[in-house]
This record gives structure tokens, C-alpha cells and sequence, in this order.
């Protein structure tokens, strides 16, 4: 068994297809994720929508993935490649750490995942900011699918990255407060729940400063409803008929005793 | 969504020019786009009512979140339509010229089976390039009692107790299913097409299906334009839905 | 009678001095020479009364059509130039099926009898149109019907003018049998009755004694589905009502 992807099942998909099988389709974070770098740390942000086509598969994801204990991602693209990219980076960090018993680099993560990325030559659809604070001060990057990045002061990512853009480019000075910061990218995120509709429900805001992750899980809850059923319809009992009852008191079982096959422990 | 590679040198800026006369490099285009949105209609044994949600969007983006998909043709007759909007709004003018043609030439309002046929018709004129509209035709039939007919684009109607169209149409029509009784076409004699439910109740279950839907469909959203037609008149009100 | 009318009455286009158009006014004319033709209306239905002129014995009376279907709920009675009547038939049956058609609906009375009287109209037009004629329709209708109204009659004649009636009589012998009319009609008469009167005065004013070959009556009257429907009479029907006169 070698690590990594199977790929023996492409060629049997592709005849499929032309054969006009359709293939399974997956989870997207249609997505706001944004970053911002300020006076003593980074701030990330993403709103919790994630859908299926048009329809909305979760009201309340967690978007922003933990990577080491200074350094958080947020993710956009595919569900699964998102958190199992994530996942993987942040296991190989973990024993990096124990190997050298330092603090995780945020370049590390970086090019960990690049490298990984674009091994997949774009097929792991996740879109990535990364952001953490180590020795060298706080770290923000972008992460594209097909393996490149970019390190900038502020970043946005998935489909309505263009509506946090623009709040940022607004908003964004040099050296921001906490406050501040926390206040631009929540304003980045909700410009994207509100004008995006792959983007939705609440903000999560994560800050990292040095030697603190303040990960604020609904920062903003926007998630009430406009209207309550007057008049809900119960279900009384019996709606669903019985037609053939038959009860086993536990008295009448007998355990048998047949022969049990030992696991395979090889 | 998954962000188009980042490419420094474009295969076209370094291979053999291809200019907009290749027909290779011509985007497709299409006549047609789908702006969402979602309607419903409920007839009852002395009123129909029919809602429409606001939100007009292309892709993932919102146009306006205060647009109308409701459209009254007479007194009483309405019809609601989902899908593309320029379609949609051709189908109207066209539907309001006839009925004023109608009305000089009759002397008499379309009553909404008159319009249901026409459009219909008008539906399947289009059959080769159709309107890429879902509708609905609502009003009260000569006895007062609420009339609801349901459409595909190229013009197939059928009335019915109450329908649903338009992108919020998979997630509400089992709920409407299930609480107004729907019984089988099949069943002879027909019976119990028409919604036993009092006005109220009929209102009440409506709201819900729009809020409910509002939080799982992404282009039903921000607004919900309700009507209750009866023999006293038309009442209009608006729900607010979820802006997201 | 016609010394004044001079060179005024060639064309269908042309008015004369006085305002008028000949050609149509003869036209008119031309229905008085034509069968006799009643129609009645109650508050449950119309009767249209008929006279045939079998002018031979060897003709065949049921080949002589002057009360026709035009649609469903729709029938009408002519007098004149019965060919022409053809024509106008014709084009009401279209113009009803094509609202049936459009609206899933019958079409409203007048509405056909609109439609007939603009078709009337539309003589000596120039026009590609081949249904059009060069000259007035030399015919006059009655239009029995029944819509949302109720029972309707109508009366049309060939300079395109129509009359909703309560009794009307059409043809040589209209202005006997409309005195008559005048006479005997009454608002809440009911539809026996206007079959009498109906068919009494067609009697008055026919020369030859009434037959059951020698008119045709048919009806407008309510049927299962509480909507009037056309219904012609057959021989033994038609006999029946003689016998109540």
C-alpha cells in the first residue's frame, strides 16, 4: 500500500461518463474567508454556509481549521479537501514539533501545503488563508488550488471574496488596533453572507496574537427566523397504523453459543 | 467556490495568436439565464392565495432584493412566475395586451380559466425557443371558489388545488403534499383536490414554507409578497425572509 | 322611385349628395324579397321560425338551410341572398372556434355578432383579402345565442348595424309579422308560448299553408349543463307545434 490517492478507479469513471452516468457531486464552501494582519497579530474570518448546487447543506460549518496552536487556516472550495488538507498539514506539524521541539513556523504550514496543492496539479480544490504568529511576528498568506501563494497584509478567498475586497480596501490601514481589525474583517465577512449567495448564516473570527488564539466561534449570530407557525401540525399517535404486533419477552431468549471466530489480530 | 488558476504566462500569450475570429476561443453564450426565485399558490373553497418570494438573482450574485414576480392581469386573476426574468417580463406585456384586446372586444373581465387557456397557448407558440418561465395562473372560478393552474415552460397546464414553482420548488411542494391532502390523480371518483384548510391556517402554512425555505434555498431570500384573493377584494402583505 | 339616385349608385364607395349609399340601401332591399324569418327571445330560451319556399315538388325541402349552427350555443336564421349567408356563417364558425381555442370558453353572442357585422362591413375594401366582397352582403341574420347573459337575439343586416331584440322578424314578410310581434309579445312569456307566436306568425304572412316541410324551427334552450345549446327541430317536432296553433 503506498500513501497518497488511488487513482484505479478513474478510467472505469470516465467510460461511465460517456456512457452519460452521472457522477457524485460534492460539497462546496461557496465561501467569504478573510485575513487581515495588525498591529500585534492576525485576525481571520469566514462566514458558516456551506451548500450543495443551491441548496444549503449547512447553516452553521466551521470554516476556520486549526493548524498548529499558532497558526489557524480558513478554507474555501471543496468541504472534504478543505478539512482533510488541513488536517493533514496540522498532523505532519504536530510531529514536526516533537521532532525539533519548536514552535510551528507559519511558512512551514505555507509550503507544506503548496506543495501539496500543487502536486494535485489543482484537483484538491481548496482556496486557503493562512495565518498564525511565530518568532519571526504574525504571517498571512493566501493559498490558491493549483499550489501558489501569496503573503500579503489582507487577503480574501472563495466567492465572495470580492465583496470583502471590498470592505478592505476601504477600510484597511496599516498598524490597526484589536478592535478595529476584528470589527473590518467581521464587516469583510458580512459583506459576503449578505451580497454572495454561496455565502451565509454567521461570522467566525479567529485572532491570533503572540502566545494567544482567541478563536470566536458566531462571532455575529444573524441566524433568527422571521416568523413562527401559528398553527404547527402535530402527529397523534396511532397516525401511522399498526397492523401486526408481536412481542419476545427477553425472558424467552436463549444466548447461543456458536462458534466465534477469533480476530484477525495478523 | 474554487478560484481560477492564477497563471502568470497564458498559454495564448506564448502559442500561435488566437484572436477573437477562432472559433475555439468563443465563450458560449446563452439566451437564457435562471434568476430564481420561488411561487406558490393555495386554493381554497372561498379564497386562493398566492405568494411570490422578492430576491432576483444571477449566479451567486443578487440583483435586487425587491422585485415582484406577481402580476395582476384582471380584478381578480393573477399569475407568478419564476425563472428568467427578461422571459417573464415579455410574457407579461404580451398577456396584458391581450387581456385589454380582450376586454374592448368582450366587454367583460378574463376570468382566470380564460387566461389559463390563452396562456397556455402562448406558452406553446414558443415551443422550440420557449419562454424559460415557470408560472402560475390564480384567481376565483365563476363560483367563487379559488382556482390555481400550473405550467411547464412550453405550455402543459393542469388545475390543481395549489402548486409551487421556481427554485424553492423541491424543498416546499412535499411540505404543501402533505399538509393539504393531496389526493391521487388516480383516484376515481376525484376527489379532495381543493384545500379544506380556513383562510388563516392556508396563510399560515404559506409563511412557513417560505421561511423554511428561505433558510435552505439560496436564491429564495429577503422578501415574501403574499395575496389573498376573495369575492370582497385582494389583500396584500409582505413577510421579511432571511437576507443571506 | 329611383330618378334622383343617378350615377350614385355605382359604386360601393361613393356617397351620394344626400349622404347616402345606395348600393347598401339596395341591398337592403333585397332582403325584403327574401323568405320570412322570426325569431323570439324568453327568459329560457330562443326560437328562430323559418320559412322554406319549395317552390316545386320536385324539390327536395330538406336541402333548403336557411337556420344554421354556428357554434355550439350559437345558431343563426337568414334571409336574402342565402349564398351569401354562407360566407358570413363561415366565418362566425371560425371566429368561435378560435376563441373556444384561445380561451377555453364559448364566445359571448355579441361578441359573434360583432364579428359578423365587421366582415359585413368590409365590402368594396382593397384588398388582397379574398374573402372580402366587391358588393354589400345582400342578406340579413337573426343571431339566437346564449352566454353569460342569458338567452340573447340579435338582428343584422347587410350595411353592418346590429340590433339586440326581444322579437324580430327578417324578410318579405317582416313588416306583418313585426305588427303581429308587437301585438303578442310579452316579457315573461315562456318558450311554448314563443313557439306559438313564433310560428303563428310566420303563418299570418307566408302564402302557403304551414307544413312540417315547409319551415324550419330551431332553438336556443338550456341544456344538462345549464348552458343554452342550438337544437334544429325534426319533422315530428315541428308537427307538434303545428298542432298547438
Amino acid at each position: 500500500m503506498t500513501a497518497g490517492f488511488q487513482f484505479d478507479l478513474c478510467n472505469r469513471n470516465r467510460l461511465l461518463e460517456s456512457k452519460g452516468v452521472q457522477g457524485a457531486s460534492v460539497t462546496k464552501t461557496g465561501t467569504t474567508i478573510a485575513g487581515l494582519v495588525f498591529k500585534d497579530g492576525v485576525v481571520l474570518g469566514a462566514d458558516t454556509r456551506s451548500t450543495s448546487g443551491s441548496t444549503v447543506a449547512d447553516k452553521n460549518c466551521e470554516k476556520i481549521h486549526f493548524i498548529a496552536p499558532n497558526i489557524y487556516c480558513c478554507g474555501a472550495g471543496t468541504a472534504a479537501d478543505t478539512e482533510n488538507v488541513t488536517g493533514m498539514i496540522s498532523s505532519s506539524l504536530d510531529l514536526h514539533r516533537y521532532a525539533t521541539g519548536r514552535e510551528s513556523r507559519v511558512v512551514t504550514a505555507m509550503t507544506m501545503l503548496k506543495s501539496h496543492l500543487f502536486r494535485y496539479q489543482g484537483y484538491v480544490s481548496a482556496a486557503l488563508v493562512l495565518g498564525g504568529v511565530d518568532f519571526r511576528g504574525p504571517h498571512l498568506f493566501t493559498v490558491y488550488p493549483h499550489g501558489s501563494t501569496d503573503a500579503l497584509p489582507f487577503c480574501t478567498m472563495g466567492s465572495g471574496s470580492l465583496n470583502a475586497m471590498a470592505v478592505f480596501e476601504a477600510g484597511y490601514k496599516d498598524d490597526l488596533t484589536r478592535e478595529e481589525a476584528v470589527e473590518l474583517v467581521a464587516n469583510a465577512i458580512k459583506a459576503g453572507i449578505y451580497n454572495d449567495l454561496g455565502s451565509g448564516s454567521n461570522v467566525d473570527i479567529c485572532v491570533i496574537t503572540k502566545g494567544k488564539v482567541d478563536y470566536l466561534r458566531n462571532h455575529e449570530y444573524l441566524q433568527n427566523k422571521t416568523y413562527q407557525r401559528r398553527h404547527p401540525v402535530t402527529y397523534g399517535k396511532g397516525t401511522t397504523k399498526v397492523t401486526k404486533e408481536k412481542i419476545i419477552p427477553l425472558s424467552e431468549l436463549t444466548i447461543q453459543d456458536g462458534d466465534a471466530t477469533a480476530m484477525d489480530t495478523s | 467556490m474554487a478560484a481560477p488558476p492564477l497563471q502568470l504566462h497564458t498559454p495564448a500569450s506564448i502559442g500561435p495568436a488566437s484572436g477573437p475570429g477562432d472559433i475555439k476561443s468563443r465563450p458560449a453564450w446563452s439566451p437564457y439565464d435562471d434568476n430564481g426565485g420561488t411561487c406558490v399558490a393555495v386554493a381554497g373553497s372561498d379564497y386562493c392565495i398566492v405568494a411570490a418570494s422578492t430576491r432576483l438573482s444571477t449566479g451567486f450574485s443578487i440583483l435586487t432584493r425587491d422585485c415582484s414576480k406577481l402580476f395582476q392581469i384582471s380584478e381578480q386573476v393573477y399569475i407568478a412566475s419564476a425563472g428568467f426574468q427578461a422571459d417573464i417580463r415579455a410574457l407579461q406585456k404580451m398577456l396584458q395586451t391581450r387581456n385589454v384586446m380582450y376586454q374592448h372586444i368582450h366587454r367583460k373581465p378574463m376570468s382566470a380559466s380564460a387566461l389559463a387557456q390563452l396562456l397556455g397557448n402562448n406558452l406553446y407558440y414558443k415551443r422550440f425557443f420557449p419562454y424559460f418561465t415557470w408560472n402560475l395562473c390564480v384567481g376565483l372560478d365563476p363560483e367563487g371558489k379559488g382556482s390555481v393552474y400550473t405550467y411547464d415552460p412550453v405550455g402543459s397546464f393542469e388545475r390543481v388545488g395549489y402548486s409551487c414553482q421556481g427554485s424553492g420548488k423541491d424543498l416546499i411542494q412535499p411540505v404543501l403534499d402533505n399538509q393539504l391532502k393531496a389526493a391521487s390523480p388516480l383516484v376515481l371518483p376525484s376527489e379532495n383536490w381543493m384545500t379544506a384548510l380556513p383562510l388563516e391556517q392556508a396563510q399560515d402554512l404559506v409563511r412557513d414554507a417560505f421561511v423554511s425555505a428561505g433558510e435552505r434555498d439560496i436564491y429564495t431570500g429577503d422578501c415574501v409578497e403574499i395575496l389573498t384573493i376573495t369575492t370582497g377584494g385582494v389583500h396584500r402583505e409582505t413577510l421579511d425572509l432571511k437576507k443571506d | 322611385m329611383f330618378l334622383t339616385r343617378s350615377e350614385y349608385d355605382r359604386g360601393v364607395n361613393t356617397f351620394s349628395p344626400e349622404g347616402r349609399l345606395f348600393q347598401v340601401e339596395y341591398a337592403i332591399e333585397a332582403i325584403k324579397l327574401g323568405s320570412t324569418a322570426i325569431g323570439v327571445r324568453t327568459t329560457d330560451g330562443v326560437v328562430l321560425a323559418v320559412e322554406k319556399r319549395v317552390t316545386s315538388p320536385l324539390l327536395e325541402p330538406r336541402s333548403i338551410e336557411k337556420v344554421a349552427e354556428v357554434d355550439k350555443h350559437i345558431g343563426v336564421a337568414m334571409s336574402g341572398l342565402t349564398a351569401d349567408a354562407r360566407t358570413l356563417i363561415d366565418h362566425a364558425r371560425v371566429e368561435c372556434q378560435q376563441h373556444r381555442f384561445s380561451y377555453n370558453e364559448p364566445m359571448p353572442v355579441e361578441s359573434c355578432t360583432q364579428s359578423l357585422c365587421g366582415l359585413a362591413l368590409q365590402f368594396g375594401e382593397d384588398d388582397e383579402d379574398k374573402d372580402r366582397m366587391s358588393r354589400p352582403f345582400g342578406v340579413a341574420l337573426l343571431v339566437a345565442g346564449w352566454d353569460e347573459e342569458g338567452p340573447v337575439l340579435f338582428s343584422t343586416d347587410p350595411s353592418g348595424k346590429y340590433l339586440k331584440c326581444k322579437a324580430h322578424a327578417i324578410g318579405s314578410g317582416s313588416e306583418g309579422a313585426e305588427t303581429t310581434l308587437l301585438e303578442q309579445y310579452k316579457a315573461d312569456m315562456s318558450y311554448p308560448d314563443a313557439e306559438k307566436l313564433a310560428l303563428s306568425t310566420l303563418k299570418q304572412v307566408m302564402e302557403e299553408k304551414v307544413t312540417a316541410t315547409n319551415v324550419d324551427i330551431a332553438a336556443v334552450r338550456p341544456s344538462e349543463d345549464k348552458l343554452g345549446q342550438y337544437k334544429l327541430y325534426n319533422e315530428s317536432e315541428i308537427e307538434a307545434v303545428i298542432a298547438r296553433l
